[in-house]
């Protein structure tokens, strides 16, 4: 009967253009709008590290002073991630920030160009699953013995080297040569977890150099840094020795009891560094944090985005409201066939069936119309007020529950219509047709 | 086939109650061609709504082929609507956006028919209306006599043992409306249980028997006998078939007793 009914859906529609598509433009411009905000709330709420997410932990520590900042900062200090990294735990861990390089190749006829590189351990990649392309990340000794290395991604490679296997190769960074060990895939994680301190939303670096570099080449920082005391910074070996945080810092555990383990290190390295005369404040401590915990943490999905998305679905009532309107109408100016049906044979439950698929039907329409709309308005957000490209591309599950919405939705506004319908009495209608 | 034993049908409003039927009987045996008859708003309708279960009543019991429909769910209603009644309404009731063939196909369609099922008994229907040409018409592109035999072929597709037809030369021209109730007498001579309420006293006398309804009660009832000669009961105030002596004595004004019809 399904299809028997979605036939008579379809004639009823053309039947009545005008009016149906009053009800499909309703409901499609409420889960278009609905859709729009929950595409952004979407794509700012996933969870990119999938599987590994109870694996990859941000460390922080509270290394400030007593009158301070009264909350874990989300970077280290270069000096607290150093003795980290220096240290001999049984745990991956990796350090990171970014910087700004000027980029050159051995072609002379090449003009330079500024990129943003990131600065990390050979972890990194392995810890971000980060896959490569050609070749690999550089070797695990290059992170206490610096070697001017490079890993970059497959974009720069294709605009540097035309898509070749560029290993071996050598690329200039600030007019120092590095030797290209690994072309990875495009990899940017959508909010980019690692390093959520310049934007969540941002594209990751397309070059990386080793972290042992820093203090060599004195790379500057292009993130955030932030400091709570009052330090003098002249040159690079006092940034180094301060108290500004400005590194990234993550661990990558196996199990709960690697991470306990891992925990307990880290707040005997508070300890330790209390008795030396840092962490001054009696809350020093350390805080671990998953993937799902790092992006709340930063608060990826600001306040602001829930309430839209709950201000976007009220709008939906608006236009569920408006339909409910027009389906009653529209239905009960049926009745005479109705109560045709109903003499013939068709039960209450067929008859609110019938009804429910043509609803049904109508929401149907109006999600593929929706996603229209929602596809134009993030268009128009991307184009004209500059929102992140990765924010406003809609993403494929929204094809699916658009229209699941809309027909659910459309479907709630349908009840009571359907029922008013099927509960006429077909007697009153028989005579006066 | 069908009995009515008291049956009352109130309609309430805040102010007003309206008797429509009051201690109603009939009796009505397989295979009669029964013609109702009565004045406008002697409660005709409501009876054939409530013998053909569009609508409930308020007191009595109603067996229809064995059947108590006094407490029937609406699903069971429908089913029996669907299986053993079929309708003739005056005004064809035709779904307009169906053509002909769909139109008689969609009581099949309720009962679950296969789809060759239903284009075999549509196609047989209609050619006992003699429409199955114009299967794939409009209702609009036809004529009322048309319309009308289209109507008996939806009644008739489902083969139901019982037709209840409401006026159904009531909106037709003389020659059309004897081509109707021919095909209406077909019908009954094939075995089908025809009720039909009519205005029309010429059509009324070719039924088997005529029963006449007034303020909601059967207040006369008039055998015929091969359309010639009648029997009339109590009550009854046919000025042209007065002629005759009505056999039947009935026990009450306002019951028919089939079996002392018969005898």
């Amino acid at each position: 009967m399904f299809f028997y009914y979605l036939d008579l859906a379809w004639r009823s529609i053309k039947k009545t253009p005008f009016l149906s598509l009053l009800m499909v433009l309703a409901i499609s411009i409420g889960i278009g709008i609905t859709i729009t905000t929950l595409n952004v709330y979407q794509l700012m709420s996933v969870n990119p590290a999938g599987e590994r997410s109870d694996k990859l932990l941000a460390v922080q520590l509270w290394s400030q002073g007593k009158d301070a900042w009264k909350e874990f900062n989300v970077q280290l200090t270069y000096q607290d991630a150093f003795n980290l990294r220096k240290s001999d735990v049984p745990v991956r861990q990796t350090a990171m920030f970014v910087t700004g390089l000027a980029l050159q190749t051995e072609d002379p006829d090449f003009a330079p160009m500024l990129e943003t590189v990131r600065v990390t351990d050979s972890d990194f990649f392995d810890m971000f699953s980060v896959p490569f392309i050609y070749g690999k990340a550089w070797d695990k000794s290059v992170d206490t013995e610096a070697v001017y290395q490079v890993v970059i991604n497959e974009s720069l490679n294709k605009q540097l080297f035309a898509s070749e296997n560029s290993i071996g190769r050598t690329l200039f960074l600030d007019s120092k040569p590095y030797q290209i060990v690994g072309v990875t895939q495009s990899w940017s994680p959508s909010p980019l977890y690692p390093d959520l301190t310049t934007g969540a939303f941002k594209d990751a670096a397309q070059a990386f150099v080793p972290f042992s570099l820093a203090p060599i080449e004195e790379f500057q920082s292009w993130g955030n840094n932030q400091s709570w005391k009052r330090e003098s910074i002249n040159n690079y070996s006092q940034r180094l020795n301060s108290e500004m945080h400005w590194i990234q810092y993550w661990a990558e555990v196996q199990d709960d009891k690697q991470r306990d383990e891992y925990a307990q290190w880290l707040q005997r390295y508070v300890d330790q560094q209390q008795l030396l005369g840092r962490f001054e404040s009696p809350e020093a401590a350390a805080q671990l944090s998953n993937v799902e915990q790092w992006l709340e943490v930063n608060e990826v999905v600001p306040e602001d985005n829930k309430i839209l998305v709950g201000l976007s679905a009220l709008f939906l009532i608006v236009c569920l409201v408006n339909m409910l309107g027009l389906l009653l109408a529209k239905f009960l100016k049926r009745a005479p066939e109705v109560g045709v049906r109903r003499a013939i044979g068709a039960s209450r439950g067929q008859i609110f069936s019938q009804h429910m698929v043509e609803v049904g039907l109508i929401g149907f329409c109006g999600g593929i119309l929706g996603l229209a709309w929602a596809w134009a308005s993030l268009f128009l957000l991307s184009s004209r007020f500059d929102l992140e490209k990765s924010l406003t591309h809609l993403d494929i599950s929204m094809w699916f529950i658009a229209p699941v919405i809309a027909i659910f939705a459309a479907l709630v506004a349908g009840t009571y219509p359907a029922l008013r319908i099927c509960s006429t009495n077909p007697s009153v209608h028989l005579k006066s047709q | 086939m069908l009995s009515m034993k008291n049956i009352s049908k109130v309609f309430k409003t805040d102010l007003v109650e309206t008797h429509a039927l009051r201690d109603f009987n009939l009796e009505v045996a397989e295979g009669e061609f029964v013609a109702v008859t009565g004045p406008s708003g002697s409660g005709k309708t409501t009876f054939l709504n409530i013998a053909g279960l569009l609508e409930g009543f308020t007191l009595g019991d109603y067996f229809l082929d064995g059947v108590n429909i006094s407490n029937l769910s609406d699903n069971k209603s429908a089913a029996i609507r669907n299986e053993k009644i079929g309708f003739i309404f005056q005004g064809f009731n035709l779904i307009p956006d169906l053509n002909l063939a769909e139109n008689v196909e969609v009581p099949l369609r309720y009962r679950g028919f296969s789809a060759k099922e239903r284009k075999r008994r549509v196609q047989h229907a209609l050619e006992q209306v003699g429409l199955a040409a114009r299967m794939k018409h409009l209702p609009s592109q036809l004529s009322g006599g048309q319309q009308q035999r289209v109507a008996i072929a939806r009644a008739l597709a489902g083969e139901p043992r019982f037709l209840l037809a409401d006026e159904p030369t009531g909106n037709l021209d003389s020659m059309m409306a004897r081509q109707v109730m021919e095909l209406l007498e077909d019908i009954n001579k094939a075995g089908t249980t025809i009720i039909m309420v009519t205005h029309d006293a010429e059509l009324a006398r070719r039924a088997q028997r005529n029963i006449q309804i007034v303020d909601g009660q059967v207040c006369d009832f008039t055998m015929y006998q091969g359309g010639e000669g009648y029997q009339s009961g109590e009550g009854h105030q046919g000025g042209e078939r007065t002629n005759e002596k009505p056999h039947l004595v009935t026990e009450s004004r306002a019951s028919v007793n089939q079996d002392k019809v018969a005898s």
